[in-house]
């Protein structure tokens, strides 16, 4: 390691007082190499190629939820683009850079996640929010990679037996007189909230809206906020004295 | 849904190896001062989940040939969360996604675990022989 910074400070790149090199872990773990022996041993035995996990890798990669936080800055802006985002989401996914169908590497969608993007618009009277009770569907393309706490049971479970509860300890109080909707995500549709615009807003461009636009605003846990533009930190607490359903 | 029958949940000795001893990105992260709330390694596990649970391989050829999925989402998810709140309940995530994996693949017989802890050994060879 040594060489290397003595080799980029000869060449004129370490010079006195720039940012210092991230830091990054300097072990090797035993995950790490589980996972990539995990790997190795599925392209040994004709599972997939390693050209096809590279390309899977690349479009994993490039998933993230800014797209789906475009498409709601858009509809707050644009009522006609709000009509179709609500009428056929995967068309108004394309306005944002998503193709549901042609984006992954199949070509044809994804396995996990299938290509039916519905829209949920939030009102004055109306809260959305997502969960898959079955598995950990998600709305991938536009959405990234869901978050822990909405893969666990805990989330699963509890957000359809009281969803105001659940809301709360995300720290979103709702209203008594507004009715919460649970929408149960599926093999065959996906779902993200079109939260309302909030006040303070006016006059901001597409951009300055998608930033207050989180994650956790999409999945419908959190509401928009001006200032606000990181997701809630929540700790996944496991059950001390789990209780044992029997079918 | 066809999941792992309970026999099939029983441990695995190169998995208990890991469970026991393997150090979670969480813990690397704070002792060496790394900010990224992932493992590098969790955009190449989510690709090796989702091609397998793909409905169709490329063949050696390069030709899509019709083939049910390796692993479907529904099965591996469904066992995933069993394991998570049994065998694997002490570790943490992204890390027991990947236990919970190599778990479902060798009860499945994609590999056992001979070749595993084989791969293993080379792997970890490789990475720290520079």
């Amino acid at each position: 390691m040594a060489k290397v910074i003595d080799e980029a400070k000869k060449h004129g790149h370490g010079h006195e007082g720039e940012h210092p090199p991230a830091p990054m872990v300097e072990e090797v773990s035993d995950f790490e190499v589980l996972e990539m022996a995990v790997r190795e041993l599925a392209i040994d035995k004709g599972l997939f190629t390693a050209e096809d996990h590279r390309r899977w890798t690349e479009y994993v990669h490039s998933l993230g939820p800014l797209p789906a936080a475009r498409l709601v800055a858009k509809a707050w802006l644009d009522p006609e683009f709000r009509k179709l985002a609500v009428k056929d989401g995967v068309k108004a996914s394309l306005k944002v850079g998503v193709d549901w169908i042609k984006s992954p590497p199949t070509q044809f969608g994804t396995p996990s996640d299938y290509c039916n993007l519905r829209v949920l618009e939030d009102t004055p009277k109306l809260k959305h929010v997502v969960v898959c009770t079955l598995c950990s569907c998600y709305p991938r393309p536009i959405l990234g990679q869901s978050p822990e706490w909405y893969r666990t049971p805990a989330y699963r479970r509890r957000l359809v037996r009281w969803p105001r509860q659940v809301l709360s300890e995300f720290g979103l109080q709702i209203p008594p007189d507004v009715e919460i909707r649970v929408a149960d995500s599926n093999q065959k549709t996906r779902y993200m909230v079109l939260p309302m615009r909030p006040a303070g807003t006016e006059g901001w461009s597409e951009e300055q809206l998608a930033e207050i636009v989180t994650r956790d605003c999409m999945i419908g846990v959190a509401v928009p906020k001006p200032g606000v533009t990181s997701n809630v930190k929540l700790p996944v607490h496991r059950a001390v004295h789990p209780v044992h359903h029997h079918p | 849904m066809a999941t792992l029958e309970k026999a099939d949940l029983a441990p695995i000795g190169v998995l208990e190896g890991i469970r026991r001893r393997g150090r979670p990105w969480e813990d690397l992260a704070a002792q060496y001062g790394v900010k990224n709330p992932d493992p590098p390694w969790k955009v190449t596990l989510d690709a090796t989940c989702d091609i397998l649970a793909a409905e169709s391989c490329a063949s050696a050829e390069g030709e899509a040939e019709a083939a049910g999925s390796v692993l479907p989402v529904l099965e591996r998810r469904a066992e995933e969360d069993e394991l998570s709140s049994t065998l694997y309940a002490g570790v943490p995530f992204p890390e027991r996604q990947l236990l919970a994996l190599a778990h479902s693949m060798i009860r499945r017989g994609l590999f056992d675990e001979e070749e595993l802890a084989r791969r293993m050994k080379e792997v970890q060879e490789r990475l720290t022989s520079a």
